[in-house]
């Protein structure tokens, strides 16, 4: 009897296998099966021919008002706002005026022992708020929760973004960087072939862009939204133009490839926050 | 009232002359809904929700009115040009049509 069923598992696990197989590419870390792309332009060539195909139109829109800033005040409530079981809030343990949090926000996404993974920056202010504080986490895309980010990352502007792949986290980049060069979706597209092998080049009506300032602006008001989001948000969006499924907000995958892109931004100036179309 | 409604930045120059004619830039975050919108998961019509009424004092005059209609973008900017030949408050005013009244105050200085 248990022979037979033996038998049965063996049999539906070699049927099942290149499906298991397809599902698992995401969760590997096997990079040396990579096939990249030529970068089929650099960012200089790119915001020349953005200026000749848009015009500097987005660009003088942010200067005479990003939205996206009016949300500063409001993280800064937050932020002294005491919440939670502990009575503390942000304030009581990172200064006032967020002194200790200078600097911190361009080190991030970075490995986290705690959680065995990546950390952003809106993954902690939810542990933060968890295990400091004792209060509810804020849900993901928030008004609250994109106040705070916000808040926190300003803290850090115009400094260099200088994320870390030393270690640890080297294990986390490589997967982010095989969920770039997957292929899915019903259009078969991944996020290499758009930002990498066909930058500056056109999709119907939109410019593609190289991915070496993707990651310097979250989050960023977005004239196509009407609303602030995050970099995550984005990666929805591009899952949905693949036709992909896409994922939860801060999933394993999005922490990964969150780290590969902000990790192509290093040596730039964070900006937050951004004004994009 | 909702988060992320109706705040507001108004711009002038900093320095300006008596009698020189200034731009004012003002931003208010409001979400103009147009009320012909449908949810995408529950398929129901989104009610309008939109500023229909902005009023511009300066000093205790009323200097500009506007009625505003759905064709106005979320998050709207206007600008628009004042003669600052005195030294007075500046009042914008927005009125949406749910009742609410969103205004912001600031002191024009001309030297």
């Amino acid at each position: 009897m248990y022979k037979n069923l033996f038998k049965i598992a063996v049999c539906l696990a070699v049927i099942l296998s290149p499906l298991m197989a397809v599902h698992d590419v995401w969760a590997g870390g096997d990079s040396a099966s990579i096939q990249e792309y030529e970068q089929g332009c650099t960012y200089e060539e790119y915001e020349k021919t953005y200026l000749e195909f848009y015009g500097n139109s987005t660009n003088e829109m942010a200067e005479e008002g990003n939205p996206a800033e009016l949300m500063l005040d409001d993280g800064k409530d937050l932020y002294n706002t005491v919440d939670g079981s502990k009575g503390k809030s942000c304030a009581s343990c990172h200064g006032e005026n967020g002194e200790k949090l200078v600097g911190v926000a361009v080190k991030y996404p970075k490995y986290d022992p705690a959680i065995k993974g990546i950390n952003t920056v809106a993954l902690q202010i939810n542990r933060c708020r968890e295990n400091q504080m004792g209060a509810k986490p804020l849900k993901y895309e928030s008004y609250d929760q994109l106040a705070l980010t916000l808040y926190v990352k300003s803290l850090s502007n115009g400094m260099k973004i200088n994320v870390s792949i030393d270690g640890p986290a080297r294990k986390f980049y490589e997967k982010g960087k095989k969920f770039y060069y997957t292929r899915m979706g019903q259009w078969n597209f991944n996020c290499a072939i758009c930002h990498v092998k066909y930058s500056c080049k056109r999709v119907r009506t939109n410019l593609l862009s190289p991915n070496r300032r993707h990651g310097d602006h979250w989050p960023s008001y977005r004239l196509k939204w009407g609303k602030t989001g995050s970099m995550q948000r984005r990666f929805r969006g591009c899952m949905k133009n693949m036709r992909a499924k896409p994922l939860p907000y801060q999933s394993e995958e999005y922490r990964n490839l969150e780290l590969y892109l902000t990790y192509q931004s290093n040596g730039l100036p964070l900006e937050v926050p951004g004004m994009r179309m | 009232m909702p988060k992320g409604i109706g705040k507001i930045k108004i711009r002038v120059p900093r320095k300006i002359k008596k009698g020189a004619v200034i731009p004012v830039k003002a931003l208010i975050t409001h979400p103009m809904e147009t009320g012909f919108r449908k949810d995408k998961k529950t398929k129901k019509r989104i009610p309008a929700y939109y500023i229909n009424d902005v009023n511009v004092y300066y000093g205790n005059d009323l200097i500009t009115h506007m009625e505003w209609t759905i064709a106005v973008s979320a998050n709207p900017f206007m600008t628009f040009y004042l003669k600052a030949d005195k030294a007075a408050p500046l009042k914008i005013v927005w009125k949406d049509i749910k009742g609410g009244e969103y205004e912001k105050t600031i002191q024009i200085n001309p030297q």
